[in-house]
């Protein structure tokens, strides 16, 4: 219609006017198309109009009552956003099960003394399912949200956290409180699920066994009004992680953890971010001091849209005294280098290593108690943000088996998803 | 003399106080540099030669959100996926949200492609209507206009100058639209195909119809299946125009333009995805691009 309008009038325009000179010729289209113009603006704002008229017409019938009689106290607007993370894997591995569980880590999981791994992971050759967990989080009031993870696996109900946190505290400080991971480190406070690799680091696994360092406590963390990310965090807590921070002599009679950390970032130009850390956690094991430093780095250059590398590493060293008045100074680390090729697909090797073992090693007489390590790879495709498939290898030499070092190789192939409101993760 | 002196300070500092405002996007950061002047200090988070849904979340916008008097957010599900654990960890309660340091934009904007149903299974589906309005020059003024109200709400002891900057620009802005959707009359391009639902506010106003996307559902990569078949919608509607973002593959649309014969047009969905340096110039490349 319009088209044709214009048609016309350009025709109409260039008959009448056909010997008349070329510019008064151009004005006059331009004046048409002003014209036009205005005609459309008002075409809008008539038709605006007259859904605006409809829509009060629509909104005057539905003003007819209703009967729904419960809505008068309906409260479904404030529901919790609830998320879904399902989590399996198939694996292969050169280790029957039943050794697989009962393995030992010189100086840190020691078999003989009656330690096994915790392995609510993946522990299965064949198929395992992990876990269940629903998360929720929710605004309570204008002072505090609220966040729980019910962790459920096959054989029981865990609540791997659930805390209060403030949302309206000045001056760039935030407390947290409830059963909480702690901040300590880079990857302690990340869930399993959004971990790069589905295992562990050894160095963690070693120090804090599978939950790593999650207690009840409080945590207050303060962001520097700078230019520059400064964060600095102190938290205080109970101290039940049995292989570090088992508490006191005769058990838990009070609060022993304390956890502090210092983390920063800068920016190099536009693609590449550099995050590093100072932890410190200072606690009591079976009545003697113990101590976890650990120092973390973390690099990400962006390569394009969807393309990144990430490169990151840390170091944990923990003094921790045993009876006799020693102090057993043992330290680890790991670092990993990740591709991301786009959306869809990336890959990524890590390297695990003890670096220092300084402990009473005397139950593993005729066992070469050094050099351990482990490599591995892995290959990641997400269908969508949502869900994810991961092939992994590792080489793992860090474990001893029934009395003898055992190379342990493992293929792996595991399925995460997370559906529902499941919110963003953090860098 | 010392008393003087950090008098002195203590002056210059309030005089030239000014509201620190981020912008999660680049549009809305130049509208509000606009409103707010000499008055405020403007930060952009999300770079605009990435996809605007994939912003990564680096530590150092905590530090540009930590100290922020306003933050303008673009709405309707856009930030998403990194924005929230952002304000979370920034600890500023003045702009968190519900606070009145926030300013959604999506609630001044009237939102069109708003889904009559929402599920996953459609993929990246924004429950709340297509979040993309800043490719239409149109909604600019709207975005003025609210930017110049929380401006005043937030700093009432500058709302004459507020709401002169606004006034002139609004005035300088509707200049420019009038010339805008004049020469967008004579665009030939009236048939498109797009990679992601990205253009379709600027479609919509100047009446150019979107045939489909590359990408089968949003957010999900081009499949051959889909490909195909979009060649053939293009084939038997004629359609000529392919219009292609900064951040997503040309590989696809390269394919499809060799099939159909249509022009691939990289489109700027913000400003200075493409090299502009003012509002202007993003539009006028918008226009240029899809009209060519």
């Amino acid at each position: 219609m319009m088209k044709k309008i214009i048609g016309l009038s350009l025709f109409t325009c260039v008959t009448l006017f056909a010997d008349a000179d070329l510019d008064a010729l151009k004005q006059q289209i331009q004046q048409q198309k002003i014209i036009m113009q205005k005609l459309e603006t008002k075409l809008d704002t008539l038709s605006k109009k007259q859904t605006q008229m409809q829509a009060t017409q629509k909104s005057l019938q539905a003003r007819t009552p209703s009967v729904n009689t419960s809505a008068s106290f309906s409260q479904n607007a404030y529901l919790p956003a609830i998320a879904l993370i399902l989590n399996m894997s198939a694996v292969g591995r050169n280790v029957k099960n039943s050794d697989y569980a009962n393995y030992s880590i010189p100086g840190f999981i020691d078999n003989k003394k009656g330690e096994t791994p915790e392995l609510p992971f993946n522990k299965e050759r064949g198929f395992n399912f992990n876990y269940a967990e629903v998360a929720m989080n929710s605004t309570v009031d204008p002072y505090f949200d609220a966040f729980a993870i019910f962790h459920l696996h096959p054989d029981h109900l865990e609540i791997e956290e659930a805390f209060v946190r403030t949302r309206a505290l000045p001056y760039g400080l935030r407390v947290k409180a409830g059963k909480f991971r702690s901040a300590f480190g880079r990857i302690n406070e990340k869930h399993q699920h959004s971990w790069h690799f589905d295992s562990q680091p050894i160095i963690y696994k070693a120090l804090f066994g599978p939950d790593g360092i999650n207690d009840a406590g409080v945590q207050v963390q303060w962001v520097a009004p700078t230019d520059t990310y400064v964060m600095a965090g102190a938290e205080a807590l109970q101290g039940t992680n049995i292989r570090t921070f088992g508490g006191t002599a005769n058990g838990t009679e009070k609060n022993n953890l304390y956890v502090g950390y210092f983390k920063s970032s800068v920016d190099v130009g536009d693609d590449l971010s550099i995050l590093g850390g100072v932890s410190l956690a200072h606690g009591q094991h079976l009545g003697n001091t113990s101590n976890v430093y650990g120092t973390d780095l973390t690099l990400r250059d962006q390569l394009g849209g969807y393309s990144a590398l990430i490169w990151q590493s840390e170091y944990l060293e923990r003094h921790m005294g045993v009876d006799g008045g020693t102090t057993n100074k043992q330290a680890g680390l790991y670092s990993e280098l990740i591709y991301q090729y786009n959306n869809n697909y990336s890959g990524g090797v890590r390297y695990d290593a003890i670096t220092k073992n300084s402990a009473d090693l005397s139950g593993y007489a005729g066992v070469d108690t050094n050099n351990l390590d482990r490599y591995t790879a892995m290959l990641e495709y997400h269908p969508f943000p949502m869900s994810r498939l991961r092939l992994s290898y590792s080489y793992d030499r860090t474990k001893v088996i029934a009395g003898a070092r055992k190379n342990v190789s493992q293929v792996m192939l595991s399925l995460n998803i997370a559906a529902g409101a499941h919110g963003a993760h953090n860098y | 003399m010392k008393k003087i002196f950090l008098l002195t300070v203590l002056l210059t500092i309030s005089a030239f106080a000014s509201l620190r405002v981020d912008a999660t996007y680049s549009t809305m950061g130049a509208v509000a540099q606009k409103i707010g002047g000499d008055l405020v200090d403007v930060q952009v988070l999300g770079r605009a030669k990435y996809d605007p849904h994939f912003i990564v979340p680096k530590p150092s916008l905590i530090a540009k959100l930590r100290r922020a008097n306003l933050l303008i957010m673009n709405g309707g599900g856009l930030e998403l996926g990194w924005l929230p654990p952002l304000l979370r960890a920034t600890n500023n309660p003045a702009i968190r949200n519900g606070a009145k340091g926030l300013l959604d934009m999506s609630h001044y904007v009237p939102m069109i492609d708003v889904p009559t149903s929402v599920s996953r299974a459609f993929g990246d589906v924004h429950a709340q209507g297509n979040p993309h309005f800043s490719s239409d020059p149109h909604v600019v003024l709207i975005m003025a206009k609210a930017i110049k109200e929380k401006l005043i709400a937030l700093d009432p002891d500058h709302e004459a100058t507020y709401a002169k900057n606004y006034d002139t620009f609004v005035r300088s802005w509707k200049t420019y639209l009038a010339n805008f959707d004049a020469n967008m009359l004579t665009c030939k391009t009236k048939k498109v195909v797009q990679y992601h639902e990205l253009f379709n506010y600027f479609l919509d106003r100047y009446n150019i119809k979107s045939y489909g996307t590359i990408e089968p559902l949003p957010g999900i990569a081009p499949s051959s299946k889909h490909t195909i078949a979009l060649i053939n919608i293009m084939r038997d509607n004629g359609v000529k125009k392919i219009l292609q973002d900064v951040y997503h593959e040309r590989k696809t649309a390269k394919f499809i333009a060799a099939k159909t014969g249509a022009k691939v047009a990289i489109i700027p969905h913000d400003l200075g995805a493409d090299g502009s340096k003012t509002l202007q110039e993003f539009y006028n490349k918008i226009a240029k691009r899809i009209c060519q």
